[in-house]
């Protein structure tokens, strides 16, 4: 459906890739050019600025080692705005998403290597334990002031590792210890671990994995007690009720709206907030970085659109609406449940967008988690049982569903990667499937869940088997239906089942924090690739609802929660292992030994298989592939670089 | 007399207020969670960990884990200061998020209520001086869609034509140009040329039954023995009509000004959040939503006093126009 331009050449042949993980000392490939290429273009807007004096040419300001990025199938030209559609108030992890996790490094478009990004390249040593990252000599924030490893030191030391401003928990620990990081010189950090931590990297270049090039030191250390003694005064003259608000308020944090809502505050990133997103606004506006350290192979400065427009409309039905009338360039979240294909589709001219696939990396769209750690002891036993579940499993009429609410896309699935991934496990996707009533009654039987008269199935204790399945209504639409259909079909085998709709506070705090529910739905688009959670094999994860005692066992490093039984133990074990593993193919076969034992236990009941999205982008925007992975981890669609994205005839 | 009886009822108000910003407090902390669990959830929902203990420490922090009594008076102490508090969610002053809001909510408020009074009036005369005519049946089956026709779905409905078969943007209360842009003559003029499609779109309903409110008891006046009088004395008939019975059927009107605040403001939020009105409701909702107590707590007691002094207000117009009422 992409247009193709002519005279333009096909993208050359990719580069061999290093697999999944980067091993040992493999150096980055994308490095190769820096340096060659001299810096020249520049925006028109830019170009007078620097006409006039009140800007420093374009060669100095990206630096003498800016990124050079081959764009995909055209060089750009410059100008113009993309318009984004942002939901509702709460909505920011979308402009993360289009600007991307500007972190040290990020994964390939193919989301198969991790490459350089902050970062000019990287060394991994002693397997895994000690990282050395060489920053870009020369790179500037936002603001034009230098950008070095003492930045890197003030996020790592005084803000990470900072008990009393993190609200979220200090990654990057092994072995019980902080990571510890080191300035080599101006452009050289290192960072060390513990234990070796094979998972770093790909951790860094997840949406959470900024934190180590966050913050300005220049500009956010003086709202910090540490280095400014009159940080009182800046917290009453903001309004704040402390030094760690009025930090907040000022520099943000990795996923909180006020990130986007300062537009003094520096940043690395390629367009920079103009009008904030803060409560009242309506609308947020980002204009281009006019030090941003990326150039094109002709050496023009990215990026190439001028601004980043978000109206913030409050209802999904509006931004469809947006979306037809012409008035969003690139929508996809939100926009691409099942049910709103059709009316995009029919609305393409009209709206002048075409279509292009987010494909998830694997797994489910939906899954049932019975909770094994129940506090109800009878409910406990019989969720406990194999072929309780497997009794449910066989009992779904998965094909019914899909035909019925899922419109007819997918096939029946449980959970994990697809066929073509190299994690690929059979038995945990395609283990009971298939609809058979018979041998799920069976199994209840044999159980000794006795039929009443009207037609429940009784425990031992007199009780009905009556449990309710949590679920977020408003968080995929699909769900409520799906759960429909499943009720009536386990409620010819005895089963009551009941649909427990909640708002997503409640859901979370019934379900990942106090343990309180039966059974919950969830996704599961994992590939268990480096870098993601395998939360449906391992309980380490407030997804895993089927063994939230066990995770909190797990976390607390056995002081809270409850010990899980052995086969829980076993592959906790071997997720530690997997995760300090440097060598791809090691990894590999420790992650599928997990899942051969996930898969023999079967507590995650799947349902179909997680089927492509469509997000629209505008007809005359070029650059844009045609299909790219859609996971949060990899941040869709920042990977695919919107930086090099420009409008036809801009 | 009159204004003994405004004084008494003023003074009512106080006491009312605090009670009802007592429960405000109370209903806004009464979710089980708070603002950390929603935080917590909203980062689970992509993905992110989140450690108890941090969270623990947070709770401490913004005091949290302090009596609820101990919180309110916190709470109500930095109202009374005019300190709102602070967002959680926005980490910004609540203050700060407000007012333009609540402006805006208020406009859009009076607007549909003149709407309402100037459709509403006369129409709901002439279906009683001109019961069971044509047009009589006319506006009473127009008037009873509107009334059974949900806000937020017309809202969609005419969203949906205005996009799809005249390819224009219904949404917002602005243009593009003018969204941040500050206060100007050109911006008023702008937003007059928005407001009308939420204020037809809040007003129908409540149109339709002051239509009907005012058909019914105009009707019950109109057959009065001093209406006869009035007649036979030689008033004209438009005279008659508007200086008596009409001066008695109007009394709902008067007495519904005190509830058609809050209901505009708090009745708007499924279609503000449809139509994206920048005004309180969306705002407030997501605030309910993701828990952020002060922000959410200051909507709430807003909208009280807002009702109140529409009581208020009505009270006092009824007192003036029926002096039936101020003898109890």
């Amino acid at each position: 459906m992409i247009r193709d331009i002519e005279g333009v050449a096909p993208r050359p042949v990719r580069r061999p890739t290093a697999g999944l993980m980067l091993g040992a000392a493999i150096l980055p490939l994308l490095a190769l050019s820096a340096g060659a290429q001299e810096a020249t273009g520049q925006a028109p807007a830019l170009a007078e600025m620097v006409e006039a004096g009140s800007l420093p040419p374009v060669a100095e300001r990206v630096g003498d080692e800016p990124e050079v990025v081959e764009p995909l199938n055209a060089i750009g030209t410059y100008g113009g705005d993309l318009r984004i559609g942002l939901r509702g108030s709460s909505d920011h992890n979308h402009i993360l998403r289009v600007i991307g996790p500007q972190g040290l490094v990020r994964w390939d478009p193919e989301y198969t290597e991790i490459v350089p990004n902050v970062a000019e390249r990287f060394e991994v040593e002693d397997d895994g334990r000690v990282f050395t990252f060489y920053l870009r000599d020369g790179m500037k924030w936002s603001d034009g002031k230098p950008f070095t490893a003492d930045d890197v030191l003030f996020n790592i030391n005084d803000l990470v590792l900072n008990e009393e401003f993190a609200p979220t928990p200090p990654r990057y620990t092994s072995g019980g210890e902080p990571l510890q990081v080191e300035k080599v010189d101006d452009y050289t950090v290192r960072f060390t671990f513990k234990e070796p931590y094979g998972d770093f990297l790909a951790e860094l270049a997840s949406p959470l994995g900024q934190h180590p090039v966050l913050y300005a030191k220049h500009y956010c250390s003086q709202f910090h007690p540490s280095f400014n003694d009159d940080v009182q005064e800046l917290i009453e003259a903001n309004g704040a009720t402390d030094w760690q608000n009025l930090f907040l308020q000022k520099c943000g944090d990795l996923e909180i709206p006020a990130r986007w809502g300062n537009p003094e505050r520096p940043t690395l990133d390629p367009w920079v907030v103009k009008e904030p997103y803060v409560g009242g606004a309506t609308r947020v506006v980002m204009e281009r970085n006019p030090y941003f350290w990326q150039i094109d192979t002709e050496g023009n400065q990215l990026p190439y659109i001028d601004r980043i427009v978000a109206p913030i409309d409050q209802d999904v039905e509006s931004l469809i609406l947006a979306v037809i009338g012409g008035r969003i360039d690139f929508g996809l979240r939100h926009i691409d449940p099942p049910a709103n294909r059709p009316v995009l589709a029919e609305n393409r001219e009209k709206g002048d967008y075409r279509f292009f696939a987010a494909e998830p990396p694997g797994g489910s769209n939906m899954v049932i988690t019975l909770n094994l750690t129940h506090k109800d002891p009878d409910l406990r036993e019989l969720f406990n049982k194999k072929d309780f579940r497997v009794a449910l499993s066989v009992g779904m009429d998965r094909q019914e569903i899909i035909d019925t609410v899922m419109l007819g896309e997918g096939e029946p699935w449980q959970h994990g990667p697809f066929e073509d991934h190299p994690y690929y496990h059979e038995q945990t996707a395609k283990q009971f499937l298939e609809h058979d009533p018979e041998k799920a009654n069976a199994l209840l039987d044999g159980l000794g869940l006795e039929r009443e008269p009207d037609g429940v199935r009784q425990m031992p204790n007199g009780e009905p088997v009556r449990f309710q399945v949590d679920v977020i209504p408003t968080f995929d639409p699909v769900w409520v239906d799906a759960l429909q259909q499943i009720e009536q079909q386990w409620a010819e085998l005895g089963v009551d089942m009941e649909i427990n709709p909640m708002e997503r506070t409640f859901f979370y705090e019934r379900t990942s924090n106090s343990n309180d529910h039966d059974a919950a739905v969830w996704n599961a688009k994992q590939s268990w690739v480096a870098g993601q959670i395998p939360q449906m094999l391992v309980p380490v994860h407030h997804d895993s609802r089927y063994g939230i005692a066990w995770r909190d066992w797990y976390l607390s490093g056995g002081e809270n929660g409850e010990e899980p039984p052995e086969s829980v133990k076993e592959r906790l074990r071997l997720y530690d292992k997997a995760r300090g593993l440097t060598d791809p193919e090691e990894r590999r076969q420790t992650m599928l030994e997990i899942a051969q034992i996930a898969a023999d236990e079967f507590e995650v009941i799947g349902v179909a298989k997680a089927i492509p999205t469509y997000g629209i982008v505008k007809n005359d925007l070029m650059n844009v592939p045609e299909k790219m992975p859609s996971s949060w981890y990899y941040a869709t669609p920042s990977p695919t670089l919107p930086q090099t994205w420009f409008w036809k005839d801009g | 007399m009159l204004l003994a009886y405004i004084a008494r009822r003023i003074l009512w108000t106080i006491p009312f207020m605090f009670a009802v910003s007592l429960i405000a407090f109370a209903l806004i902390t009464a979710p089980p969670g708070d603002y950390l669990t929603s935080f917590a959830a909203t980062l689970a929902q992509s993905g992110d960990i989140v450690d108890e203990a941090r969270l623990d420490a947070l709770r401490e922090r913004y005091g949290f884990d302090r009596p609820f009594l101990v919180q309110y008076f916190h709470w109500i102490g930095g109202v009374l200061q005019g300190d709102f508090g602070i967002s959680f969610e926005w980490q910004q002053p609540v203050g700060q998020l407000i007012w333009e809001r609540m402006a805006l909510s208020v406009t859009l408020a009076l607007a549909t209520l003149m709407f309402t009074w100037a459709v509403a009036l006369p129409i709901g005369i002439y279906s009683a001086v001109r019961k069971y005519s044509i047009g009589d049946y006319f506006f009473t089956a127009v008037g009873f869609i509107g009334l059974a026709t949900p806000n937020f779905l017309f809202a969609l409905v005419l969203m949906y034509v205005a996009v799809v078969y005249f390819g224009a943007d219904v949404s917002g209360l602005f243009s593009e140009q003018y969204q941040d842009a500050p206060w100007s003559l050109a911006k008023i003029g702008d937003l007059a040329a928005h407001i009308w499609i939420p204020v037809i779109i809040l007003g129908t309903s409540a149109t339709a039954s002051l239509v009907r409110i005012m058909r019914a008891n105009l009707l019950d006046e109109l057959y009065r023995p001093y209406v006869t009088t009035a007649r036979a004395k030689g008033l004209s008939e438009f005279r008659l009509i508007m200086k008596y019975p009409v001066r008695i059927a109007i009394n709902p009107f008067i007495s519904t000004i005190g509830w058609a605040f809050p209901q505009l403001i708090s009745g708007a939020v499924i279609t503000a959040f449809v139509l994206s009105l920048p005004t309180s409701g969306p705002l407030m909702l997501q605030a309910l939503l993701a828990q952020d107590m002060y922000l959410a707590g200051a909507f709430i007691l807003l909208l009280c006093c807002l009702s109140i002094v529409g009581m208020l207000v009505s009270d006092i117009l009824l007192a003036v126009i029926d002096p039936r009422i101020r003898f109890r």
